[in-house]
């Protein structure tokens, strides 16, 4: 099932939570909802559950406005950060609750009820536990169960709200594949919260970054992590390096940096901020020519496993940047602290300052620590 | 967690905490009882069983116990609608009504016997309109049930208020997304995180109301047969320096309330053995 939400509005007293939100989620899609605390994703996938009303807009499921339908009545799975099992219920009796507390004439007969909870214990591998209760099982086995009880009633639409937050982060990584595994499996439509960058990259077909009540993008986990639409974007996902320089009539100047921005033709000294990836940056022991390049020094190399991260100290101003890269290709040049270098930065995005301050805080020559 | 005292324990003072709280519960509880129980023992068998299995003895007991669980079993019911308002919603006046349930603990229960009589009695504020209707309360064992309704009306609430204070919405709001409506939500998910509470508040209530005196005497009418509690018998035996007759009755008292505590401690712990 397709949900399509059209200028949803709430506000908690003074506070904003969500302001404007457009969203389509086409059926059959597992959609993450990312962005840091307070951003309005929990709101936004609570009012799309009916756990809370919105002030103003729709929310269409198959192109049926669902506002005025009560939670019990939309068919959705709902699953809970903290799990929220029913604690004086066995395992089995929670998986069944959905299917018990039907109307008489659409429940299930007992034989077919505990086909149906035996089929989904099978599902999260848990059939040796169906008579323990909660309390008994580790945080992950809590929530496969949370899962499995939600997808006893065959919802159209899996709703979850950071359905790993809880737990530590070896079984969070075995959850998350797990989900994904059997979301290709049961393709039913998805829409999970989180705010761990990571988790939405590998598991979502589609992202949603949200910032402070509104949605600053759409897109694939490529196009999200690629082409970032908004310097939060650009910050929230991955880590990045900040130069602060000018855009003029159509030039962005950065230190010793001179680059094309056509899209900045109208810009006149216009304060600017350039966003780099670390590991999109090539480091060069000779200048290649005057304009493409900046000068630094080598302050710090540490070795990360299989990469090897530099942080550099610009030569005039002094601001840090980061450089990531593989082993083989520092091998290939090892720099030591103290060298010279000449930073070419492969891609770059720039954005002018009053965007970007509209948008959100900056940190001053600093490098954004992904979250 | 039994920590006994050879095996070494990283809480310190059980040596200390176990002498103290034994000690302390023989001197207020257990050297009392044991009194009554030594001055019944100086009857003969005959004579004890004579004293309490006569029939004004047993209809005291019937009355006793059955207006104290009747009280009890109301107060329940009641005690549990005046928790889940106080803790569900949020109404002006919503603190003076929390305070007013303590209310009946820190009134002399003399007061409160008498100021239900006047109200209950044929010509009092309520009872004239029971008048008519052929409902007599006061001096009856429906005006027992009144009082002890009264005394014991804050063990319910307080007993089942926190609990239900630490229900997490959310484990409601799991049950109404998996399609349960409210009443279904209550009665398979509140009402069996709350019944130890609600067990609790009635034993409470229960042996508070048994042995509750001050409040009856007054409603009670205390006439032999019909409306005479055991304490009163008890009193009246003193009266009359029977001290060993009233010992008597008292231990049978103290052994029919022990059983019945045990019973639903008992219940308590099978229905805890039951969830986990």
């Amino acid at each position: 099932m397709s949900i399509e939400i059209q200028g949803l509005h709430k506000r908690f007293g003074a506070f904003a939570a969500l302001d404007d939100i457009n969203l389509t989620i086409p059926a059959g899609q597992l959609v993450a909802l990312l962005g840091p605390s307070g951003c309005g994703k929990t709101t936004l996938l609570r009012i799309i559950a009916g756990l809370e009303t919105a002030d103003r807009g729709n929310i269409f499921f198959d192109g049926e406005e669902t506002s005025g339908r009560h939670v019990r009545d939309r068919q959705v799975g709902f699953v809970f950060q903290h799990y929220a099992l029913f604690q004086h219920m066995t395992v089995f009796e929670n998986i069944a609750f959905g299917l018990r507390v039907r109307p008489r004439a659409s429940r299930p007969p007992e034989p077919r009820l505990r086909a149906k909870v035996e089929e989904l214990l099978s599902l999260i591998q848990l059939e040796s536990l169906a008579g323990r209760y909660p309390s008994q099982l580790s945080g992950g086995q809590r929530q496969r169960v949370a899962l499995a009880r939600a997808l006893a009633v065959e919802p159209q639409v899996l709703l979850l709200d950071e359905p790993f937050g809880a737990l530590d982060t070896k079984v969070r990584k075995e959850l998350r594949r797990w989900l994904r595994r059997l979301h290709d499996e049961l393709h039913v439509t998805s829409v999970f919260v989180t705010h761990d960058q990571e988790e939405a990259l590998e598991v979502a077909d589609q992202i949603v970054v949200m910032n402070c009540g509104r949605v600053e993008q759409i897109g694939t986990p490529e196009q999200v992590y690629d082409a970032p639409a908004t310097p939060f974007v650009y910050q929230f996902l991955g880590h990045i390096n900040l130069f602060h320089g000018r855009a003029h009539s159509g030039w962005v100047r950065l230190g010793g940096l001179r680059l094309r921005a056509p899209e900045y033709q109208d810009a006149r000294h216009v304060p600017a901020l350039a966003y780099v990836r670390p590991h999109d940056i090539d480091l060069l022991r000779e200048p290649e020519d005057r304009d493409s390049t900046l000068t630094a020094t080598v302050s710090r190399v540490s070795i990360l496993g299989s990469l090897v991260r530099l942080e550099l100290l610009q030569t005039p101003g002094g601001e840090i940047a980061e450089v990531e890269m593989t082993r083989e290709r520092y091998a290939a040049d090892p720099l030591k602290a103290g060298d010279l270098v000449f930073v070419k930065p492969r891609q770059l995005r720039v954005f002018l300052q009053q965007d970007a301050e509209s948008t959100s805080p900056v940190h001053w020559g600093g490098h954004g620590d992904g979250i | 967690m039994s920590a006994s005292p050879r095996q070494p324990s990283v809480l310190p003072g059980f040596n200390l905490t176990l002498g103290l709280a034994v000690g302390y519960l023989s001197l207020i509880v257990l050297i009392p009882l044991a009194m009554a129980f030594l001055k019944a023992f100086q009857l003969s068998a005959e004579e004890f069983w004579a004293i309490v299995l006569a029939p004004r003895v047993l209809a005291s007991y019937r009355l006793t116990f059955g207006t104290a669980f009747l009280a009890a079993a109301i107060n329940t019911a009641f005690g549990l609608i005046v928790a889940w308002v106080l803790v569900r919603y949020r109404f002006p006046g919503k603190r003076l009504v929390d305070a007013l349930v303590d209310l009946p603990f820190a009134l002399p229960t003399a007061v409160a016997g008498i100021t239900l009589t006047t109200l209950y009695s044929s010509n009092g504020w309520i009872g004239q309109f029971l008048k008519p209707l052929g409902i007599k309360v006061a001096f009856t064992p429906s005006g027992i049930v009144v009082a002890l309704v009264f005394i014991s009306l804050p063990f319910v609430v307080r007993t089942v208020q926190p609990v239900l204070e630490d229900l997490e919405a959310e484990v409601e709001e799991a049950a109404a997304s998996l399609g349960a409506g409210r009443w279904q939500i209550f009665r398979r998910i509140i009402f069996p995180a709350i019944r130890p509470a609600l067990l609790t508040g009635f034993t409470l209530a229960f042996a508070r109301a048994i042995g509750e005196y001050g409040s009856v005497i007054f409603i009670a009418g205390n006439l032999p047969m019909v409306s005479e509690i055991t304490p009163l018998l008890i009193v009246g035996k003193l009266e009359q320096y029977d001290y060993r007759g009233a010992a008597a009755v008292s231990v049978v008292m103290l052994a029919i309330s022990f059983i019945l505590l045990l019973c639903i401690n008992l219940l308590q712990r099978w229905g805890r053995l039951r969830q986990v």
